[in-house]
């Protein structure tokens, strides 16, 4: 656990342990999720970093404000609060290749 | 971070059921038997003058948590409690025999066993010393269907459990029995069934031609049957994109969602994943390496309502789409 910020506070995320091979695998799958939430993430009007250095993801909107999750639970949450909705992977509009917004990524 | 197994933690099985469902006939039968082991044993009970500890005499070590259900008003007890077990596990004051390995929860008639398991998840200190092994949920032959037409927990229950028993089989009409097994298997088509005479088992007879009890809608929403559809993960799509668009989805939808259950093949081995409604088990690590064993890998079991079974491969596939 880091001892500035309390990360992590429980064991690995469930989301994490299928990454957990080798801290190669771990660094890897990192940059991969945080790719990931790079490419989802705007489309609900919302950024995300990870700077690889410090623990947890960085979820802001473009407004500046943020807040740092320490997994994927607690992104979706953040998600949620900040951008003021859920995004729903089985939302009609994402289902059909737009936005939320309904507009076209 | 990795998970192999219970790591070391004590499994914990959660025995809940309806009020008078038959929780503690059956787990006297089963400590009896000696199906638990060594297993700690701890009673819940909503009201303030515990009665099942009397019962449960067999077991030769017994924790009583009266006043109070331990997955809400007497949730802060029940994990005051958890902790001291676990403390004295760690510093080895177990005074009777081996190590404490299990143990086992009859909750109160009243407990809906996810909330407790979402307890366990959110503690902090009880996360690295305890894992969920198996919800088991006894349901009463005579009054279950009434319970499952009147009670929304009752529903709750039938849903959250890995194994249904259904007990005073020896007691209840053939017809109403097949009927209450056909509506355990529409309400939650994942869990094994057994039966349960005086609490020992008991033969089920065959309901494949029986037709489930219409269950009245509680909520005030309109009435959405549970689904059981198996999601085929394509094997070339990674863990992490798998997991990312699985967490968003238990994120969103988490309260229509009641199980997902299946093995991925990971960098990491192959996972058991085990999810009641928005909580998932720390994955366990399968032995067999890479190795498809039993050919179900990549096959994800999902079971909820309110939605289309067809949107899952769908969302996933655009999930994969924007990642790549």
């Amino acid at each position: 656990m880091c001892g500035f910020c309390g990360f992590p506070s429980a064991p690995g995320h469930w989301t994490e342990a299928g990454s957990s091979a080798t801290a190669h695998d771990r660094l890897r799958a990192r940059y991969r999720r945080a790719d990931l939430l790079k490419s989802i993430l705007p489309a609900q009007g919302l950024t995300a970093h990870d700077d690889m250095q410090t623990p947890g993801i960085c979820v802001g909107t473009f407004s500046g404000n943020q807040v740092i999750a320490a997994n994927l639970a607690e992104v979706w949450e953040a998600a949620e609060r900040l951008s003021g909705r859920v995004f729903d992977p089985l939302d009609p509009a994402f289902l059909d290749g737009g936005t939320q917004d309904g507009g076209e990524r | 971070m990795i998970r192999d197994g219970a790591e070391g933690r004590m499994k914990l099985t959660i025995l809940g059921g309806f009020l008078g469902s038959g929780k503690t006939t059956w787990l006297r039968h089963q400590l009896h038997a000696d199906a638990f082991g060594e297993a700690l044993v701890i009673v819940n009970e909503a009201a303030a003058v515990p009665v099942d500890d009397a019962l449960l005499y067999r077991s030769t070590r017994l924790a009583v948590l009266p006043d109070g259900c331990a997955c809400c008003a007497g949730k802060e007890g029940f994990l005051r409690l958890m902790r001291g077990i676990a403390e004295d596990r760690v510093d080895g004051n177990s005074t009777r025999g081996a190590r404490l390995e299990q143990l086992v929860l009859e909750t109160s008639g009243l407990a809906d066993p996810g909330a407790i398991v979402d307890a366990l998840r959110s503690d902090p200190v009880l996360v690295h010393h305890v894992v969920v092994g198996e919800i088991v949920v006894a349901v009463d032959a005579l009054n279950g269907l009434v319970q499952m037409r009147g009670e929304p927990l009752s529903r709750r229950q039938v849903e959250t459990a890995d194994r249904l028993v259904v007990t005073k089989v020896d007691m209840a009409d053939e017809a109403e029995l097949k009927r209450l097994l056909a509506t355990l298997r529409q309400l939650n088509p994942g869990a094994a069934i057994a039966g349960a005479a005086l609490g020992s088992g008991a033969e089920l007879p065959d309901y494949a031609d029986a037709g489930a009890e219409p269950l009245p809608d509680l909520s005030g929403r309109p009435p959405a049957p549970v689904i059981a559809t198996t999601l085929h993960v394509d094997p070339a799509i990674d863990w992490t994109t798998f997991s990312t668009w699985m967490s968003a989805l238990l994120h969103a939808r988490g309260d229509d969602i009641l199980r997902v259950k299946g093995v991925v093949p990971t960098p990491a081995g192959r996972l058991l994943l085990q999810g009641v409604r928005r909580v998932v088990q720390p994955p366990e690590i399968l032995p067999g390496g890479a190795a498809n064993v039993g050919g179900t890998d990549n096959e994800i079991v999902v079971i909820g309502r309110s939605f289309d079974p067809a949107d899952l491969p769908r969302s996933l596939r655009r999930f994969v789409e924007i990642a790549s």
